[in-house]
């Protein structure tokens, strides 16, 4: 009988190093950290290389939670890249990065014409959907979860004082948003107010929120144990 | 004069750090009512612990962090990053706090104020000091590895493939590591382990078992990340540590880290795999290659003690939430000892370092229950020592609401990190104590005695509050439904239920009943009409809650085969077919028939016992005044928690490695001829007699 366990077990150092040889040296340029430690990026993307010479300022209550100053995933470092790729560097975007990656919405958010992301925090997501019903989305619902990203996405690169003076935006979706200014933020579809606002990338804007915007039924809540691991 | 002075000073520490050193010493001679005192700070791997000598009549207290350059002038505003409350640990009169969320390796300056009710009294003198960067030394091969998690400080988790790059520098650079790829998730990326030894691993799985070995399970959910940063960190400290006391450890056990089994999960940031399936309701069942894969892994590294790495979401609880293996099927013996290992070391420890450790749920929530799917529940089934480890919520009753940043991120990590190494020092401290527990439990289980729980948990007593474990999970006792009294002797199964092809699993990955049991390492004989699978083997507990129709998450409805002899025999018996004996006295020789099957618990037999030929024989738990016999047997051979008065001799067996553990035998113990060596699974047997051969070591 075929064990695969032991057949691992005693191949897969081997493996492993062979595996290891052609990366070795890449891998520990990569991986050996840099004195001051700074933009030292594992990815080796263009977090530190291509920063703009431009100061930009975000603004909102979370800021002073997310990268600042010279730390990896500073908003200056952010601004020449495209908008996917900056917002793998915002901390609490994690489920909406993901969902991004999940449909492919990519080229939308890349286009050359420009485009205003408000973007929902992890707390938003996780106040919105239960865990079952994220994990259908990223998963299996992805025509679904397309959607609802579209509503989060307004063509024209908007700064927040611009998108406030709008009044009204439409979304790659083609739903309307009202949008109110205040403190120097926005409060959108009268119910997400921007924590994060004025993120610059290649050629979008975008605006961290705490609600998630569009019409998919709350879930949040249904299960009996929602925090159960 | 002097008073005047005093003023100005005290004005003056009430601002950030201006010449603290010296306002410290007169502050302190100088106390104000109610202001804390003797505030140290002690730096450790992303954490610093404050302790302070306690102020009679105090509520909670308030630790307050301000940034500072190198010469003490305050670079940031004053922060509350923490609240004491007495409820944190078990030694209310000498209270500490970890301080984390800070970028390793910047220097800060603490401040500590009591609070009566809700009314705050003087702050202490400040103390301050630099945290420890980043592990490792930046000029030394392998101590300087980071990963991207550590390099960009939290902003991003580590990538799959700066994962595989750092694995494979390490693997590389240390001799103290081997890394094992396991098996694959469905989407095809290697599921690694980090075998770590000193100063090298043995050498194949059988060996690294002998070791007593230890596992951290760092990601099961890809949506809970914390634990892992901390695995891998953890695993370069153990590669390349000069610490004296690590490589100590190292050089008695081994360390097993699987940092990513759900690797599709964790890229997708979901908490199943690529299907969906929640891998942590999949360990019993093992539809799912990931789970598949981890539970060969045990079967064949067979560690004594374990940690499962998740988060929390709930937002009211404790920094660091733990649970033991409750399931009821589950020894006393290794329940008990999972409770010494949270409550007997983890709470004392997370009271000197300022961590607070406490039941799962911390709140009552109705979580941790009896799901025998659940890795920390398995895991006690396979008789191993553990527990599940959640890390802090988001927000909290003694933590700033930080959300998902860099700054709570390193909270969780590091007391990850905190707690794995932790578990490394209680195994160290404990081995003989989770060893003894580990045998017990292997022979009490394959004994085949006592009622069988398809789902129940046992009681989490409460501690009387304040106290870390005042509020454990809910009681979740089994109802009588889920309650069989009379265990059967084995479950039959038919060959479409056996080798059938299933539909439970992914599309084309689906795998059989065989390959399942096989893949926990359970004894199965063929017999004429199908498959017998014994209780009495080590793993009995897990066996009904997969093979018996009334299980609460059964994989098949296997045919319940009562005992056929529960009383006493006088004379001969000749075995045909499929004997069971349970609680029976037999007086006289028994002799098993070629390919019939034998299967003993509790029994007490006055005479030889001679299997030769069998299709099967099990025997544990039973007394033999006389010699046994099992030599050709085709398919199992188990011989488990027996006193025989004879020679025992386990020749010629066919089938897989007879398993002879934990008798005693007054008379010698003879192996040869076996096509696979008889194993013990390090429950050393007694023998008065020579050991020969292929039972030499057992």
């Amino acid at each position: 009988m075929t064990d695969p366990l032991t057949r691992a077990a005693t191949s897969a150092p081997r493996r492993a190093r062979r595996r290891a040889t052609p990366v070795a040296g890449a891998a520990l340029a990569l991986l050996i950290a840099v004195a001051g430690c700074t933009g030292a990026d594992g990815t080796g993307s263009a977090a530190t290389d291509t920063a703009t010479p431009v100061a930009v300022t975000v603004t909102g209550p979370l800021c002073d939670v997310l990268p600042a100053g010279d730390e990896p995933g500073n908003p200056t470092s952010l601004a020449g890249q495209p908008a996917d790729q900056a917002l793998q560097w915002i901390p609490v975007l994690t489920t909406f990065e993901a969902a991004v990656r999940a449909t492919g919405l990519a080229t939308e958010l890349n286009g050359t014409e420009g485009v205003t992301i408000l973007a929902p925090t992890d707390d938003a997501f996780a106040a919105k959907f239960s865990r079952t019903n994220l994990d259908e989305l990223l998963l299996h619902d992805t025509d679904e979860l397309r959607g609802l990203l579209r509503d989060h996405v307004v063509t024209g690169s908007l700064p927040v004082a611009e998108l406030a003076a709008a009044g009204t935006v439409t979304t790659l979706a083609g739903t309307s948003l009202t949008v109110t200014g205040g403190d120097g933020g926005a409060r959108v579809a009268d119910r997400a107010d921007t924590v994060c606002a004025d993120y610059r990338t290649a050629n979008a804007r975008i605006h961290v929120i705490n609600q998630v915007l569009g019409s998919l039924p709350t879930t949040a809540g249904d299960e009996g144990d929602d925090h159960h691991s | 004069m002097f008073s005047t002075l005093l003023a100005a000073v005290l004005a003056a520490t009430a601002m950030p750090a201006q010449a603290f050193g010296q306002t410290a010493t007169v502050a302190q001679m100088q106390a104000e009512p109610n202001q804390v005192q003797d505030v140290t700070v002690v730096q450790g791997d992303g954490y610093a612990t404050l302790a302070w000598t306690h102020v009679d009549g105090a509520t909670d207290y308030q630790i307050e962090r301000t940034p500072i350059a190198e010469d003490g002038t305050a670079t940031g505003a004053a922060v509350i990053v923490g609240v004491w409350r007495p409820n944190r640990q078990i030694n209310n009169d000498k209270p500490t706090f970890a301080d984390a969320g800070f970028a390793p390796g910047n220097r800060f300056q603490w401040r500590v104020r009591a609070r009566l009710g809700t009314t705050a009294q003087p702050y202490s003198a400040p103390v301050s000091g630099a945290t420890k960067a980043h592990w490792g030394d930046l000029n030394t091969p392998g101590q300087n590895l980071r990963t991207q998690w550590e390099d960009t400080l939290g902003a991003q988790y580590t990538s799959d493939v700066n994962e595989y790059a750092y694995t494979a520098a390490i693997d590389q650079l240390s001799e103290r590591v081997r890394v094992v790829e396991i098996g694959r998730t469905i989407n095809n990326r290697p599921i690694n382990m980090f075998v770590i030894g000193y100063p090298t691993p043995p050498a194949t799985p059988e060996a690294v078992a002998a070791t007593n070995p230890l596992l951290v399970n760092c990601n099961v959910h890809g949506n809970e990340p914390g634990d892992r940063e901390a695995c891998f960190i953890m695993a370069r400290q153990l590669a390349f540590t000069d610490d004296a006391a690590t490589l100590d450890r190292l050089s008695k056990t081994t360390m097993l880290i699987v940092p990513t089994i759900n690797g599709d999960g964790r890229a997708a940031n979901s908490r199943g795999n690529s299907t969906g399936q929640d891998l942590n309701r999949d360990y019993s069942l093992i539809r799912q290659p990931e789970t598949q894969a981890f539970v060969e892994m045990v079967r064949d590294y067979r560690p004594i003690a374990s940690y499962d790495g998740h988060e929390y979401g709930n937002t009211n609880t404790g920094d660091l939430p733990m649970l033991s293996p409750r399931h009821q099927n589950v020894a006393q013996g290794i329940f008990d000892e999972s409770q010494n290992m949270i409550e007997g070391h983890m709470y004392t420890q997370g009271a000197k370092d300022g961590w607070w450790a406490c039941p799962y749920g911390c709140t009552g929530a109705s979580v941790g229950l009896g799901e025998e799917t659940i890795l920390r529940n398995t895991l006690g089934l396979k008789n191993t020592v553990n527990s599940l480890l959640e890390l802090r919520s988001s927000g909290g009753p003694t933590r700033p609401d930080e959300g998902n940043t860099a700054n709570n991120r390193r909270r969780k990590t590091y007391s990850a990190l905190w707690t794995f190494t932790q578990f490394f020092a209680y195994h160290s401290a404990n081995a003989s104590n989770i060893t003894t527990a580990r045998a017990e439990a292997i022979k009490f289980q394959s004994a085949n005695t006592g009622r069988i729980v398809f789902r129940g948990s046992r009681p989490i007593p409460a501690h009387p509050a304040p106290h870390p474990g005042d509020t454990p999970p809910p009681l979740d006792a089994p109802g009588q439904d889920q309650i069989l009294n009379q265990p059967p002797c084995a479950y039959k199964l038919t060959e479409a239920q056996y080798n059938g092809a299933r539909t439970d699993g992914p599309a084309g990955r689906q795998t059989t009943v065989a390959q399942r049991l096989a893949a926990h390492g359970w004894k199965v004989i063929k017999v004429a009409d199908g498959y017998l699978v014994p209780l009495s083997q080590p793993e009995r507990g897990l066996v009904p809650l997969l093979l018996d129709g009334q299980a609460a998450e059964g994989l098949v409805d296997g045919e319940r085969i009562a005992p056929t002899l529960t009383g006493t025999h006088n004379g001969p018996l000749t075995v045909s077919g499929v004997a069971c004996l349970a609680g029976a006295t037999v007086r006289g020789p028994i002799r098993v028939k070629p390919g019939a099957t034998l299967i003993v618990n509790g029994s007490s037999i006055n005479g030889p016992v001679d299997a030769s030929g069998a299709a099967g024989f099990v025997l544990t738990d039973s007394t033999v005044h006389g010699p046994v016999n099992a030599t050709g047997v085709r398919g199992p051979v188990v011989l488990v928690g027996n006193k025989t008065n004879g020679p025992v001799n386990v020749v010629n067996n066919t089938g897989d490695a007879p398993l002879v553990a934990g008798n005693t035998v007054n008379g010698p113990l003879s192996c040869t001829g076996n096509t696979n060596a008889p194993v013990n699974i390090e429950v050393a047997n007694t023998v008065s007699g020579p050991k020969s051969s292929q039972c030499a070591r057992l």
